[in-house]
């Protein structure tokens, strides 16, 4: 579910005014009750989040061979060797590939989603209930289901293409390496358009029809709507949705372990699944963690990028 | 002339947007109404080929293997699924309750620290689940956690909350901080004003909450799989990738399986789904 990546927005209603003499301390005194409230959520947030976090940068500098056991600190070598590594560029090429090529397709296919289904017809909530499903199955059940539709002996597409005379022979995408790819990345637009759909509906409903109507008897067409009035209002909303599904389609993991494993020979190997690899096939720790230490500082920044959308979209809402 | 220029090009619009959602109804729906003919197939009807949607014999025998605790595919099963209601139920209970309190302090009062201690537990988001894995795994390892249930239910905690608790300062916000007043004014506490009146206003955000804390437990997948080594303590996920790997030429058993797995997710999202996108939706986008 891409939506656990979807939290947003600044702390709006800013807080009342506290007379400027009153001191740091005191404030924090005075409210010590509130701290109460939010002090079960942020110890959960700090034992699973903050340590870990602290943890994996600390270890990315040790050598932790599982033979023995014994940790060693070796400064910069395991960023060293996994950006000098024989497969690095490969994966950062796949990645790139998985993570714009399924947040480009999965953003038009749910923003034209969006559209189609914003003006009410007879079973408009059925449709949009029914394109919602693939967003709620389990990653696990659909990269079976999907290996099966895909199968190059048995599978529905492949069968089907047969029976009609379109290809004489079984049809091998999982297990190609050059279709491999493009077939992951329909399967996770499958899975995420939902995402995209809900996030532009509800962006679609805040879009003033004053606005439109204005722009219809000035004789703007359709698209001139489209393009200089809904798209400019939409900007904030595009913004995030695009954000979100990039760092989730980057973190994205079981679909393609499930579906791939990362082959055939490295062709779906993502950074994600190498990490993985490293981490729980080789019990490499220190690697992984430096692996995941870059991983985590490209994140960053584009969790920095997130964070100004939303500020500068922040405004608008108070209207 | 305009006129008819006008409705032509709606006409073409409105086509090529019933063309579209045909399209993507069917793109939508196909693997699962796949995943459901293949499960009444036999093994030997579910390699035939050119393949075909309504099996000439469907069978259900997938579906009692699976669910009858007489055989020992029943039982695993079922201990699976045992397992995943467990675990995503405890994970929803106990992130509501926390989730509760958190989003009511971020939303009315005015400690120090509020604002960017909202915003470090929103940033979680942004963390790839992978890095936390390798310390996860060790911490649990040394708190003698690893193969327990408490593990899964701690992680997927963290998973929710931020989600939960934005979601709920959401509903919060919009809730007038009048109706408080008034209570504190009748005399009651901060918390029995919290309590008696704002809780049972903001039902439909703890629901929305809680199907989504449910949905992420009964789906994950990394986690349960590299925590949890006991088959008796496997979940759903886990168990089906189990399945797939032991059984790896029964489809009908193993769609079987994942339909089974799917119909209550589904089926809860579905009814409560208005609930849940509005709520989401309100808070992400108008306020």
């Amino acid at each position: 579910m891409a939506i656990a990546e979807a939290p947003a927005l600044a702390v709006r209603r800013a807080p009342v005014a506290v007379p400027a003499r009153e001191t740091l301390g005191r404030r924090i005194t005075r409210h010590w009750a509130d701290y109460l409230y939010v002090l079960p959520a942020l110890l959960v947030m700090l034992v699973v989040i903050g340590y870990p976090l602290v943890y994996t940068v600390w270890l990315s500098f040790h050598a932790t061979p599982p033979r023995t056991g014994e940790w060693v600190f070796n400064g910069t070598q395991n960023y060293q060797d996994i950006l000098s590594g024989p497969r690095f560029w490969r994966i950062t090429m796949n990645t790139i590939y998985w993570t714009v090529g399924s947040t480009l397709f999965a953003f038009i296919l749910g923003f034209g989603a969006a559209l189609a289904l914003h003006n009410p017809f007879r079973g408009r909530g059925v449709v949009r209930a029914l394109l919602l499903i693939p967003w709620v199955v389990s990653a696990v059940a659909a990269a079976y289901v999907w290996r099966w539709i895909l199968h190059s002996d048995y599978g529905l597409v492949s069968g089907m293409l047969r029976s009609w005379g379109v290809i004489d022979r079984p049809l091998v995408l999982l297990d190609s390496k050059s279709y491999v790819m493009p077939t992951l990345i329909a399967v996770n637009v499958w899975k995420e358009f939902p995402f995209v759909m809900v996030m532009l509906t509800a962006g679609l409903q805040t879009v003033p029809e004053g606005l439109l109507r204005a722009a219809r008897i000035d004789g703007a067409s359709t698209w001139d709507q489209f393009w200089h009035v809904t798209v400019p209002h939409l900007k904030g909303v595009i913004l995030i949705t695009t954000l979100l599904l990039f760092v989730g389609n980057l973190n994205s993991f079981t679909l393609v372990w499930l579906m791939t494993g990362g082959g055939p020979a490295n062709a779906s190997q993502l950074w994600i699944t190498e990490i993985y690899n490293i981490a729980f096939r080789s019990l490499q720790y220190g690697m992984a963690s430096a692996f995941s230490v870059i991983l985590f500082i490209i994140m960053l920044a584009l969790g920095y990028f997130y964070v100004k959308a939303l500020t500068m979209n922040a405004p608008r809402r108070e209207g | 002339m305009a006129g008819s220029r006008r409705g032509l090009n709606f006409n073409v619009l409105g086509l090529a947007r019933w063309l579209f959602l045909a399209f993507l109804l069917a793109f939508t729906a196909l693997p699962m109404v796949w995943m459901f003919s293949t499960s009444i197939k036999t093994e030997f009807a579910a390699i035939q080929q050119p393949p075909v949607l309504f099996p000439a014999e469907p069978t259900f025998g997938q579906y009692t293997t699976l669910l009858s605790p007489a055989n020992p595919t029943g039982q695993q099963f079922l201990g699976y699924l045992k397992n995943s209601v467990w675990v995503s139920t405890a994970t929803t209970v106990l992130g509501v309750l926390i989730a509760v309190p958190a989003a009511y302090a971020f939303s009315r009062f005015s400690f120090p620290g509020r604002e960017p201690l909202f915003f470090s537990v929103l940033v979680r988001n942004m963390f790839p689940v992978v890095v936390f894995l390798i310390p996860l795994f060790i911490l649990m390892k040394f708190f003698g956690l690893i193969d327990t249930h408490l593990s899964l239910i701690l992680t997927y905690l963290t998973f929710g909350l931020p989600l939960s608790i934005w979601l709920l300062k959401g509903f919060y916000d919009n809730i007038p901080p009048e109706l408080e007043r008034a209570a504190r004014i009748d005399g009651a506490t901060r918390f029995q004003a919290f309590w008696k009146i704002i809780l049972p206003l903001s039902i439909p955000g703890l629901v929305a909450t809680a199907i989504y804390a449910f949905i992420q437990g009964w789906n994950e997948y990394v986690y349960a799989r590299t925590f949890i080594n006991s088959q008796n303590l496997m979940t759903m996920p886990v168990g089906l990738e189990k399945f797939f790997t032991e059984y790896a030429s029964n489809w009908p058993g193993l769609m079987a399986a994942s339909f089974i797995m799917s119909v209550p997710v589904v089926v809860l999202f579905l009814v409560l789904q208005r609930h849940f996108v509005r709520a989401l939706t309100e808070g992400a986008v108008k306020h």
